[in-house]
């Protein structure tokens, strides 16, 4: 039976299994090979023990509740994961003030808010009040316009 | 200690830092009545602006942020019946039925001198036992802090619950083998970089912290969206309060439930992996319990006492966390661990020694936590009915506010665009993970760990010439590897013999 801890356990097995798996990528020097303690051990009994206890989740029951995706809005979480992603993309090339003014536009419109000038009002002074507290308030730099324009 | 807390007081008084408590537990309280965001989100949100601080400063915000949050969040457990986090769940069993009988107002009060009460008090029990744990720790070595990081790191998963228990210790070894990604600290040799220079400085804590708290739980958020109605009681909760008096009964019956829970709070959050979610259900049923079968059945409905006692007791487990935080470098809890972090962050390594080298550190924090206690009543009960309006901003402005935040935290502390896309990567798998109710504490506890453990065992099989002997041979070590395996075995075999006996009551009863 697919339980949530069954799910979790396989997916976990496979993250412990590619960490086992990379282990061998750690190169160690000819004189720290034989040492007691190297760069490996932690590695090695980490992925062992995290391998036992991924697998027992697999046999064991757990709760026997199984993972109940009724109702989740999958669309509007990719869609701030992509946003997020190109946020991260753009912030060097647009500037601190233009990508997440847009940001949080785009944002706020994902989530219902139809109306562009509200929107606008609670971004825009938002962002800007925040550059300045963070250039003048903590010292911290962050390009407040595209590189061009700077 | 009287030289400590004059050093103590002189820090936590100067003007700057009156204005950090102040500052913290508003933000904190305003943070933690999100429902969904708890005292972790909030110190996470908080790390980027503590680390332009100096330690004192930083510790005494991320703490004065700690109260904060912990009391926001038992301010939405009563207004709207959504604990923020799990501490302030019993809080809610009785606090809600009293805000739903237009008592609101009262079940505020009556939460926070209990908050108040119990985070003193516990402050008094701090000032004596981390001085003397301190002293005591002195004579502490590697293996023994090898063994107190695996009894702290069992402890966490063994208080995870029934059925809980391998899931939150298989989440721990994640977290231990998220923080072997980077350059081994002793060899030099890089670790599951995967050929990428931005791994070769390891994955950073804040980043971590940032996408598997504050982002998953707005993207769990937005995945699953409140109803019309539950807005809407959001709305009218944070509007009506009525008074906030409590009467002379009221007081006589809170006073004694505020004694006995603060001492059992204190006990309960000293212990590493118990924390604020035990100590307060501890504290709720014992009073139910001492109450006998009149009051006793008002528990659930409105009782003064249901609801002094978990408030009491929650704050001071929070208080008490500090102990093995501050004493032995080893963090109780996964909010603690967070801010072992940020200590570590600044260069600062807790244990024993901070309280000889950096007493003014050790001291602040200690006394900042009756100055925070004392703000949260004087400042944060009178503005309740404003911050409480809080609960009727539209989320559809909150989440991306939360998400803008939580990257833009960790984007200004290293100016790498790479870290915004390992956090998306990272809360992708949080969210997943959080479906699936893996819990994300222990994880956070093992990576904040992991560096730690590999030094202490490095250093142990260094000084017994490569044998595992020491974890055997030295007394003190082997006596916290057994409560950590104790720990390890108690819940199944309560279950076990639980199952067992219930069986044969069941067969002995005649047909």
């Amino acid at each position: 039976m697919l339980t949530k801890t069954r799910i979790g356990g396989a997916l976990l097995l496979v993250f412990c299994l590619t960490y086992w798996w990379l282990i061998r990528d750690i190169r160690l020097l000819p004189f720290q090979v034989n040492q007691a303690f190297t760069a490996r051990t932690i590695p090695e009994l980490l992925a062992i023990i995290g391998s036992g206890l991924a697998v027992l989740c697999l046999i064991l029951p757990g709760s026997g509740e199984k993972p109940d995706l009724k109702g989740l809005d999958w669309p509007r979480v990719i869609g701030f994961l992509v946003l997020m992603s190109a946020y991260g993309l753009l912030i060097r090339p647009l500037g601190f003030l233009l990508s997440t003014t847009a940001f949080l536009m785009i944002g706020f419109t994902m989530l219902g808010e139809r109306r562009i000038w509200i929107s606008a009002a609670v971004a825009v002074p938002l962002v800007v009040g925040f550059w300045v507290l963070m250039t003048q308030g903590l010292d911290v730099y962050i390009a407040p316009l595209p590189a061009a324009l700077n | 200690m009287i030289d400590g807390i004059l050093i103590g007081l002189s820090t936590a008084l100067s003007l700057q830092n009156l204005l950090f408590v102040m500052m913290g537990c508003l933000v904190g309280t305003f943070i933690g009545m999100l429902p969904g965001l708890g005292p972790m989100s909030a110190i996470a949100l908080m790390i980027p602006i503590a680390a332009t601080l100096d330690p004192a400063a930083g510790i005494i915000l991320m703490a004065a942020v700690y109260y904060g949050a912990i009391f926001g969040g038992s301010t939405s457990s009563i207004l709207i019946n959504a604990p923020g986090v799990a501490s302030t769940v019993a809080t809610s069993f009785d606090g809600y039925p009293m805000a739903r009988s237009g008592q609101a107002g009262k079940a505020l009060a009556i939460a926070a001198y209990s908050s108040f009460s119990g985070g003193v008090i516990a402050a008094i029990f701090l000032l004596v036992a981390a001085p003397s744990l301190a002293s005591v720790s002195l004579a502490f070595q590697s293996t023994d802090y090898f063994a107190l990081m695996v009894l702290g790191l069992v402890a966490v998963a063994a208080f995870a619950g029934k059925g809980s228990m391998v899931k939150a210790l298989l989440m721990t070894v994640v977290g231990l083998m998220l923080s072997t990604v980077g350059t081994d600290q002793t060899q030099g040799v890089a670790r599951f970089t995967l050929g990428m220079i931005d791994l070769v400085d390891g994955i950073s804590f804040l980043l971590l912290v940032m996408a598997t708290f504050a982002l998953s739980e707005a993207l769990m958020a937005i995945l699953r969206p409140k109803d019309d109605s539950a807005r809407l009681e959001e709305k009218e909760a944070s509007q009506k309060l009525g008074s906030m008096k409590v009467s002379r009964e009221e007081v006589k019956e809170m006073v004694p439930v505020i004694s006995r829970s603060s001492v059992l709070g204190f006990i309960v959050g000293v212990l590493p992996g118990a924390g604020a979610t035990i100590a307060s259900f501890l504290a709720y049923g014992t009073e139910q319990r001492i109450a006998g079968p009149k009051k006793g059945a008002e528990f659930g409905k409105g009782s003064v006492r249901g609801l002094s006692a978990p408030e009491t007791a929650n704050n001071a487990a929070a208080t008490g966390s500090f102990v093995p935080l501050l004493t032995l470098g080893i963090p109780g809890s996964g909010t603690t661990a967070i801010m072992l972090g940020a200590l570590i962050g600044y260069g600062i390594q807790p244990g024993p020694r901070l309280y000889l080298d950096q007493p003014d550190v050790f001291w602040s924090v200690i006394v900042s936590m009756w100055i925070g206690n004392i703000i949260l009543l004087i400042l944060n009960l009178p503005l309740i009915p404003y911050i409480a309006r809080v609960l009727a901003i539209p989320s559809r402005f909150l989440l991306p506010l939360i998400l803008f935040f939580s990257l833009i935290g960790v984007y200004f502390v290293s100016f790498n665009t790479f870290d915004i896309q390992l956090m998306v990567l990272f809360a992708i798998a949080a969210v997943g993970l959080r479906l699936l109710d893996f819990p994300m504490a222990p994880m956070i506890l093992g990576f904040i760990l992991g560096g730690m453990m590999e030094e202490n065992l490095r250093r142990a099989l260094l000084i017994n010439d490569g044998s595992w002997s020491f974890l055997w041979e030295r007394g003190l070590t082997l006596s916290i590897l057994v409560i950590a395996a104790l720990c390890l075995l108690a819940p199944p075999l309560v279950g076990w013999i639980t199952k067992y006996r219930n069986r044969n009551t069941t067969d002995a009863t005649p047909d």
